[in-house]
């Protein structure tokens, strides 16, 4: 796709081929050449750059100190308080990476963030498949389906503490009303857990579904006709036409659907608060917490939020790397 | 566009269908919808219940239907003052973020330029960050620029957030769109702005508007930054005058919900004028992107 | 001496700091650090109380303020209390968006003081007639020897029942110990068809159970981590058998307190403990509305040592960075003197930390007042130190495992203290 290319120039030379030499005429060409691309990306790269990179750098030399809310220099009217921070190499990587709670914690991310993706995906293909068929009150079906996603998150997170609430929440009184005992869904460590995947996956189905249901729709009918004519089963179909079909719009969604999960905090913050007890608490929830509890450990949160950046690096760096080889990737 | 292609097809595939498999596809979408929206609707019979009913253990469906808990929402917080600046803050960021990620979409779809990895690298990685460990050092950062309780920089730290994945969308939207129609404006004399503001946009309708949308509800919906950047009330946006409600020490679940159907009314009624875009926008972005 | 320094700080400030109170008229306290002129000035307050039902109250004492000091504005902010604390720390640090005065838990105090976020308010307007003040709650505002906030409204736990319900089972007293209130709930349970006990899964009300024994989370004077020491085990102990007893029922640990405050209301359960913030919810809930002498409070019941319950409550503080110190202190007099409290205590139910306040005809027309006497009298002062805000959180999410049966009593104390050794460096188990 990358054959797009207005400027002819520049056809067919990837950014990489910038290594040439960037002297004084070169920069001038290069001015000339470029000047409308980059003047249409300035407003972006710049309100990014200033507020996600400044932080970002910041964020990345404080994570080498050992400054604290205590220690770090400020003037507030009467009180001046010296600096007392001092650099101390990756001592707070090392005490995060070893300590117990980090392991758990990255654990139980790991799985929310794969249960819920896959159940997004399932779902939401599941849902895709059925609404590209003609059929009647499909807009019905579909405005009502993607309902969810115009809820904004955090009145949907509130939604549904009350639903899932022990005592007064409908979901226990409509088990009570069958006759089974309710279920402490949020104040069991095993259903609170199953309870806010159930809660994301709510939330996140109705975007999975009409990306899916696009890519659907972009399929060409002829290949299924053509297929049909050849005798394939329905499932054959799905196998060799509807999967490779998709392959595009997946991987994208996937990819920002596992960044999205894995930082979901609204979900866990507003339904169970990361409890009981700590259980449902996933890597931003509990960074935060580490944050933000107490006399604010600035150092501290900044390594936790440069080792979660970095996680989710590493994953897209590698997810890219094998998309590109599959080549469907820039 | 492909949505009238199915209902071309419609007639004749229909017929094909045997009546057990329509049953079951019925039957599988009318419980996915309820699944989908029976929160939603408990959401509105509560705000319509008196002020405790929420308190009841068993299910009733209607309880004394009153509009008390809107006419208290509405009358005694400042809830219109909430509502004016929600929709100025979602306003905004919708403007500015479909004008920013429509004119990084376009340049990073049809050049190629010294940077242009970068930038994408840049839009995805953006959207990895932990928003809630970043709060302090934005704070600080605005509040060295002077916007601290002020909407510019609760709409500049919105942007951060929509446009990423917004440009990211619009590229691959821009993508789909043939270059030909490029070349016959730049044979026509229009400038590459010219090209891209005449002939393009007017061509990429689903993709704005799904832009339109994902930005409104960022910034509709946002609690954590509005939160911690607006100290005046009367610089509240919904979402944190909402917080007044239910907290740890109390529970106004009538209050709550009345107010929640306030705010999710008009994230709905923005999503049903969108909606027959979103699908088409949706697909061609994330297919190409 | 004082007013010369802070005004000269204001004066620094002012032309430090890149205001962003949006049409601000800035320029007065050095005005009035000659005392020639009238005060006059902005003063932003966050109110954390409840803004549906407490606030009101608190903006009528605020117009009074301003037709006495006509040329001070007022900018009443009402900020929910669960998230003034994390917003106040964002804006004091940074130097922008911080109110003038705060209403502080008095647990925030030390913490604020520490960082140097508070102003001291010694020999300033703001502590008039310190003496007046209630020992305890008035020693929330102090921190290393100098006064930092000064005390608002003192609460503290008590035992709530329904007398209706705790007859129909045979008794006509609410329980004075733990043994009692063990056997109360029972009987309320097989007798009238109600629940006896719901317990609020919370660190803070974890306290008078290891108060009881005997117990406390630190032993502040010897620096000593005491949470896992043999009287708090034995006071936890207590709550694990009110819950395998199933004297107390089943609690929920999401939306703990809103659940447990429900039940007690809609007459389901027969005691629970809360506070005085709790009086006029509960006088609004079905089984009080219209007979409020069904609503009982006593003191909680007494372990094997002692019958004992937190000291809470809100202080006045004013931010060091703020820019109308003068106008700040004045305004804190204002609504903290006798008067104001009694109005507020008159008002609201909410218990005064002027000893003259509670003799005023306005706040003794309220009945809460004077029942909430005898549950005070038992209230323990707790640690006022800076670590203080981090104590809870460990605890409360013990007592969450503790409830789901996750842990006993013993190694959930003990993991209570490895948490304490890590957030109170240099003192010993």
């Amino acid at each position: 796709m990358t054959a797009q290319v207005v400027d002819g120039t520049a056809a067919g030379t990837p950014a990489r081929g910038r290594a040439r030499d960037p002297m004084r005429g070169g920069v001038g060409r290069a001015l000339a050449r470029h000047w409308y691309a980059w003047a249409m990306c300035a407003p972006v790269v710049i309100v990014t750059l200033v507020l996600v990179g400044y932080p970002l750098a910041r964020g990345i030399y404080l994570s080498l100190t050992d400054a604290t809310e205590a220690t770090m220099g400020r003037t507030i009217g009467m009180n001046v308080i010296p600096s007392t921070y001092e650099f101390v190499g990756l001592a707070n990587y090392t005490a995060i990476v070893t300590s117990a709670e980090f392991l758990s914690r990255l654990g139980w991310t790991v799985v929310w963030t794969v249960a819920c993706v896959a159940l997004h995906y399932g779902i939401g293909l599941g849902l895709a498949l059925l609404l590209n068929r003609p059929m009647r009150l499909r807009s019905l079906y579909r405005m009502l389906l993607v309902l969810p996603w115009a809820v904004p998150v955090f009145v949907s997170a509130f939604i549904w503490r009350y639903l899932l609430n022990g005592e007064f929440g409908v979901v226990n009184a409509m088990l009570r009303a069958v006759g089974f005992a309710g279920i402490s869904w949020l104040d069991d460590p095993f259903w609170a857990k199953a309870s806010v995947i159930a809660v994301n996956v709510w939330l996140g189905v109705p975007f999975m579904m009409l990306a899916l249901l696009g890519g659907l729709q972009a399929i060409p009918r002829e290949l299924y006709e053509a297929a049909e004519v050849d005798g394939a089963s329905p499932w054959q179909r799905f196998r060799h036409i509807t999967l490779p079909g998709l392959r595009p719009v997946s991987s994208t969604v996937v990819l920002l659907g596992t960044i999205w999960t894995f930082n979901q905090f609204p979900v866990i913050f507003l339904v169970t608060k990361g409890g009981p007890g700590g259980s449902s608490e996933i890597l931003v929830t509990y960074a935060y917490r580490q944050a933000f509890e107490g006399i604010r450990n600035y150092s501290g949160s900044a390594a936790w939020g440069v080792l979660i950046l970095a996680l989710l690096v590493v994953m897209a760096v590698v997810y890219r790397r094998a998309l590109r080889r599959a080549g469907e990737a820039w | 566009m492909s949505v009238t292609t199915a209902r071309g097809a419609r007639a004749a595939t229909r017929s094909t269908r045997s009546r057990g498999a329509s049953v079951a596809l019925h039957a599988a979408l009318v419980a996915a919808s309820l699944v989908a929206a029976f929160p939603v609707a408990w959401l509105v019979l509560t705000s319509i219940k008196p002020r405790d009913a929420w308190q009841s253990t068993t299910i009733q469906i209607f309880d004394n239907p009153t509009l008390a808990n809107y006419v208290q929402v509405l009358t005694q917080t400042a809830f219109p003052r909430w509502l004016f600046n929600s929709l100025l803050v979602a306003a905004l960021t919708t403007v500015l973020g479909v004008a920013m990620s429509a004119s990084t979409g376009y340049a990073v779809s049809r050049f190629r330029f010294p940077g242009f990895r970068s930038i994408m690298w840049m839009l995805l990685i953006t959207q990895m960050f932990p928003v809630a460990i970043l709060i302090v050092p934005i704070y600080n950062l605005l509040a060295g620029l002077g916007l601290i309780n002020q909407f510019p920089g609760l709409v500049i730290a919105y942007l951060t957030s929509a446009v990423p994945f917004c440009a990211w969308m619009m590229k691959g939207y821009f993508d789909t769109v043939p270059v030909e129609i490029d070349e016959a404006g730049r044979v026509d004399g229009l400038t590459h702005f010219g090209t891209f503001w005449r002939l393009i946009l007017p061509l990429s309708k689903p993709g704005l508007a799904v832009a339109a949308f994902y930005s409104f509800i960022t910034a509709w919906a946002e609690v954590a930054y509005a939160t911690a950047f607006m100290t005046g009330d009367d610089k509240y946006t919904l979402a944190v005058g909402l917080g007044q409600f239910v907290g740890q020490h109390k529970a106004e679940w009538g209050l709550l919900t009345a107010s929640s159907v306030l705010i999710a009314a008009p994230a709905a009624v923005v999503f049903l004028l969108v909606q027959r875009h979103l699908v088409t926008g949706l697909t061609a972005g994330a297919t190409k992107a | 001496m004082r007013r010369a320094i802070s005004a000269a700080a204001a004066a620094a400030a002012l032309a430090l700091a890149v205001s962003a109170c949006g049409g601000g008229t800035p320029e007065q306290p050095a005005a009035t650090a000659t005392g020639a002129a009238e005060p006059a000035g902005q003063v932003t307050w966050w109110d954390t109380s409840d803004a549906t039902n407490e606030g009101p109250v608190f903006q009528e004492l605020i117009k009074d303020f301003q037709a006495k000091y006509p040329k001070i504005k007022v900018n009443y902010v009402n900020v929910p209390f669960a998230e003034a604390q994390n917003k106040f720390k964002t804006a004091a640090q940074s130097g922008s968006g911080a109110p003038d005065v705060l209403r502080a838990d008095v647990g925030w105090v030390a913490e604020f003081a520490s960082l140097g976020y508070l102003a001291p308010l010694d020999g300033t307007p703001a502590v008039d007639k310190p003496e007046d003040f209630l020992a305890s709650p008035a020693s929330s505002g102090k921190f290393n020897g100098k006064t930092y906030a000064v005390p608002q409204v003192t609460d503290t736990l008590g035992l709530l029942y329904n007398k209706e319900l705790l007859k129909k089972a045979g008794h006509d007293a609410p329980p004075k110990t733990f043994a009692e209130l063990k056997q109360t709930a029972l009987d309320v349970k097989s007798k009238t068809g109600a629940d006896g006990l719901a317990l609020n899964i919370d660190a803070y009300f974890l306290l008078p159970f290891i108060y009881g024994e005997g117990g406390d989370l630190l032993d502040v004077s010897t620096k000593k981590i005491t949470v896992a020491a043999p009287q708090a085990v034995a006071g936890v102990k207590v709550v694990e058998d009110l819950i395998t007893s199933g004297a107390a029922t089943k609690p929920a640990i999401q939306d703990s307190y809103n659940n447990a405050q429900a039940a007690f209301k809609e007459g389901k359960v027969a005691m629970i403990f809360n506070g005085p913030w709790s009086n006029t919810d509960n006088l609004g809930g079905k089984v009080f509305k219209d007979d409020p002498d069904n609503f009982g409070i006593a003191p909680v019941p007494a372990g094997s040592v002692k019958a004992g319950a937190p000291t809470g409550g809100h202080d006045y503080a004013v931010y060091a960075g703020s820019q109308n110190l003068d106008a700040s202190y004045l305004f804190v007099q204002f609504m903290d003197s006798a008067e104001s409290q009694a109005k507020i205590a008159g008002k609201l139910g909410l218990l005064p930390t002027r000893q003259s306040a509670y003799t005023m005809p306005e706040a003794a027309a309220n009945e809460m007042i004077g029942r909430w006497k005898e549950p005070m009298a038992a209230a323990v002062e707790r640690p006022w130190i800076p670590e203080a805000g981090q104590l809870f959180q460990p605890l409360v999410e013990g007592y969450q495992k503790l409830a789901a049966g996750q842990q006993g009593a013993e190694p959930m104390l003990q993991g209570v203290a490895k948490a304490y050794q890590g957030l109170l460096k240099g003192w010993s188990l």
